[in-house]
Order: structure tokens, then sequence, then C-alpha cells
């Protein structure tokens, strides 16, 4: 269908609503564009806020975690505790005022940072309260369950030790 | 995110995705009007409802200038005009456009297109598009806009 046949088909508001068509400009166009383009968006981060910043910042986190977890590849080094780092990073806390802000011991946090220790659900529960919601509980268990799952998969010493407590096994 | 059964208005959880090679055999211009083929220098995205694709966008970063453009997009035939099936489509690949901007680029990311004269209204009244002459725009505050908007 030819782009007319479209616009005898549909209204404009409805094609806005389906296309971005392509739209060839001339360099002279292009380069007037950009500069003007350019312009528009200095002024429009002058006027941003703190709130804007901060909101930016936590939203580029979640983003991050969501594409770790819906990435199929295990990252030892992207842990719980790192994104919980980087949270705090964010917010520009210090462990022991984090801790306070959530009601934990300092110590139990710091477990959790360094991968001593998993989080229970009230922490992650916690974390969804304190970030208001931008960062989702389940985002964070989600974390916890991709660790969880790659430890299940690859932990051969459990099974070496476990395997002395089962008896009349399966034979197929 | 998610997109809007119009018939019975549910709503339903949808996905963006990168297009997969496979995926190219599966379009085809009567149901989304371009030749895709020819984005494949461009990063391609699907938005998917189970297995069904609903809509299709390509864009171009540019890394230097922080900047995210919309080269093409399209909603599948049925999604489009007053019998459209499911609404939300093309709002929801826009703001995932959004989303890319923010995590690459934090708050000075910007998303923009470069729109036909007639359309310009409309993208700026239903996205809240800033118009920069050639080029519309979305960049701060109405970045975030579209992110809670299309729950991102």
């Amino acid at each position: 269908m030819k782009q007319t046949k479209l616009n005898e088909k549909y209204t404009d508001k409805e094609l806005a609503e389906s296309f971005v068509f392509r739209n060839k400009i001339t360099p002279t166009q292009k380069a007037e564009s950009d500069m003007l383009l350019s312009e528009m968006r200095k002024e429009i981060q002058k006027s941003v806020t703190p709130k804007q910043q901060l909101l930016s910042r936590l939203l580029q986190l979640k983003y991050q975690i969501e594409d770790y977890l819906e990435n199929s590849t295990y990252d030892n080094k992207r842990s719980f505790g790192f994104f919980l780092r980087g949270y705090l990073e964010t917010l520009n806390k210090k462990n022991k005022e984090f801790a306070k802000d959530i009601g934990i011991a300092q110590t139990e946090l710091s477990q959790i940072l360094n991968q001593h220790r998993n989080p229970s659900e009230k922490v992650i529960i916690r974390l969804e309260i304190h970030s208001n919601k931008i960062l989702p509980a389940i985002l964070w268990y989600k974390l916890v369950e991709k660790e969880k799952e790659h430890e299940i998969l690859t932990n051969i010493d459990l099974r070496v030790n476990e395997k002395d407590h089962v008896r009349n096994m399966v034979t197929v | 995110m998610y997109v809007t059964e119009l018939v019975n208005n549910q709503k339903h959880q949808v996905k963006v995705k990168r297009l997969d090679e496979d995926d190219y055999k599966k379009i085809v211009k009567t149901r989304f009007y371009f030749n895709w083929k020819t984005e494949k220098k461009h990063d391609v995205y699907k938005l998917v409802f189970q297995d069904e694709i609903l809509g299709l966008m390509s864009c171009k970063h540019y890394t230097d200038e922080k900047r995210i453009e919309i080269k093409l997009l399209a909603v599948a035939k049925e999604n489009r005009g007053k019998s459209k099936k499911y609404s939300r489509v093309a709002g929801t690949l826009i703001g995932f456009a959004c989303r890319e901007a923010i995590k690459y680029y934090g708050i000075e990311g910007c998303v923009s297109l470069v729109p036909k004269t007639s359309l310009k209204k409309h993208y700026s009244d239903y996205y809240g598009m800033i118009d920069a002459g050639w080029q519309l725009f979305l960049a701060g505050q109405p970045m975030l806009d579209m992110l809670k908007e299309y729950e991102l």
C-alpha cells in the first residue's frame, strides 16, 4: 500500500498512532535541524531538577537489573550486593545511614553487600518501600533467585556430599 | 508495560525485544508496511504479546550526542485505525526508546524523530514530543512522563 493510500484509509491522528515514516531531509536542513535540537536540549538540561536527576538514576539502575535478569547468562560480579551497592551510591548513602533507614543492623547490611548472607524477605520488601516502588521487591527477589539457580546448577561439592544421604536410587 | 485489547478493555502485559534473524521471515509488508530488511543496520525491536508481534521499531544510536533516533515504526495492520485490536502499541515502543535513552545516557539522554509535517502536531499531542524544527524530541521531564505513562 502506498502512502497516499494510507492517507485515504487513515486520518493523520491514526497515522501518528501507528507509524514513524522514513523522512529524508537535505544535508543543509539536517545541519540546521541538529543545531536547533542541540540548543533546545541544552535549555531542557538547564531546567532539570535534582528530583528528576535522581529519578533518572534510579530508573537507570532498574533497567540495568531488568536487562541482567532477562539475559540467561550468569555473572557472579552482578550479585544482589552489587546492585544494592549501586542503589546506595545513587542515593549517596553511607552503609550506617542506610542500615538505619531500612531498620537493620549495619553488620547485616555489610554481609548482604559482600555476599556473605542472602537478604531476607523483609529486607527485599523494605527496599521496595525505601525506593518508593521504583525498584520493586520482585526485581530484588529475582536477583537472589538467579544466584540460587546458578548455585544449584553448578555446585558439584554439594552433590558429592549429599549422595551419601540418599538410598534406593531409581535405576533406569 | 501493557497493551489494551479494545473489544473487552483487557490489559495484557507485553515485552519489547530485539528482532531475531528468524523474525524477518515472518515480517511481511502487508502487515508491517515497510521493508524491514533494510533496517538491519540499525537496532530493530519488536513488541510482542505472547508470541505475536504487534509492532516494530528501528532505532539508531548517536552515542556522542546521547541521542536515539527512531528511524521507522509500524504497528501491525490489525492494530491501526478505528477498528484496531490493541491500543498503546506505538506509544509503548516509543516509551521503550525512552527507556533505552535513560539506560545508556541518564537524564541527558534524548529520543528524536524526523516527522512528516502533517503528523507533527499529533506526535506532540500524543507523546508530548517537543518541536525542534525538522525534528521532534523527548528529553527531561517529557521523557520521564513517557516512562510513567507506558509503565517502563
